[in-house]
């Protein structure tokens, strides 16, 4: 597969080596999780529709229980991962710093440690102020 | 060559500026859905509490543009993964139009599981 000609401008489609690699991995793996997770959003917010606003908040307790807030850290994970890792493969479409890819894959990590650094600490300090 | 391949792979260059477009939708989209509702509303999520929220054109807005672009940009980036393992002729016009099906029956889920809201 590496050998492909691709459509993209994503330095690390496809090949088996080195930080453009993991760039694209993970852009690859969090996207199809962010796919799943779509749908079954959808389905969750429909259930307003299908069994109107007793079963909605019901369902909304136990969404916001403090594992579920802290499922959705990693959904957030994911998130801000792809969509900071999708602007740099949008810079490279438009021909900008591909060869400072690999800086640009450790910026987006850092970057992306940092915001999620700030949603732990809103989501665990929610969580220890109201209790488990 | 290249222009056969992205002709042949990636569904022309309308998905791939598709895919561009819908991305950059999602990431402003994303920034102000998630704020919304996962930082300011942390604990308060109810079915009223939606309601507050589509009460507002700016959130009307922004959920639609997040189903439709979100729906366009899973289905077509995942039609972009799977083409990469398998899929060619017969069986990659079965997927394609499977996607598109799906996608449009997903939209409109998506609206009804809106409605409530919208018409209250
Ligand atoms: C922590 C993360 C999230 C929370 C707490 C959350 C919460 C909600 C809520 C409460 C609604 C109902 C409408 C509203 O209040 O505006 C909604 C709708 C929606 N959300 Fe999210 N959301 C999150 C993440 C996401 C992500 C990552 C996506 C995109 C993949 C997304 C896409 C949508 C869409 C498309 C709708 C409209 C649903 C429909 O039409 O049935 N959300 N979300
Ligand atoms: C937040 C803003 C987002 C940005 C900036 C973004 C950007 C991108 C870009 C540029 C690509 C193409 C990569 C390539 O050609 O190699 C892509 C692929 C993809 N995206 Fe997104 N995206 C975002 C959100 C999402 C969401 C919400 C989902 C899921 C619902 C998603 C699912 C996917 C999938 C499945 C792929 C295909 C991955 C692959 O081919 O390896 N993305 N994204």
């Amino acid at each position: 597969m590496s050998q492909k000609d691709r459509e993209t401008a994503n330095v690390g489609a496809g090949l088996w080596k080195g930080a453009g690699m993991w760039a694209w991995l993970f852009h690859r793996v969090s996207g199809v999780a962010l796919a799943l997770y779509l749908f079954a959003h959808i389905w969750v917010i429909s259930r307003g529709a299908a069994t109107g606003a007793e079963g909605f908040n019901t369902m909304f307790e136990t969404l916001e229980s403090p594992l579920f807030i802290v499922l959705d850290l990693f959904l957030l994970a994911a998130v801000v991962y792809h969509a900071l890792n999708g602007i740099r493969v949008l810079l490279f479409d438009l021909g900008v710093a591909i060869r400072q890819q690999k800086t640009l894959f450790w910026a987006v990590i850092a970057i992306s440690v940092v915001v999620m650094a700030v949603f732990a600490y809103i989501s665990l300090s929610f969580i220890a102020s109201h209790g488990a | 060559m290249r222009q056969g391949v992205i002709e042949e792979n990636a569904g022309g260059m309308w998905l791939w500026l598709l895919q561009r477009l819908t991305a950059v939708v999602l990431i402003v989209g994303l920034a102000v859905h998630i704020v919304a509702t996962h930082v300011l509303n942390l604990g308060e999520l109810s079915y009223d509490n939606v309601a507050g929220r589509l009460a507002m054109p700016l959130f009307v807005v922004v959920d639609f543009a997040l189903l439709g672009a979100g729906i366009f940009h899973a289905l077509n980036g995942l039609r972009m993964v799977l083409l990469d393992y398998g899929f060619s002729g017969r069986s990659k016009t079965m997927l394609s139009w499977g996607l598109f099906v799906f996608g449009v029956a997903a939209f409109g889920y998506g609206a009804w599981a809106l409605w409530p809201w919208l018409t209250a």
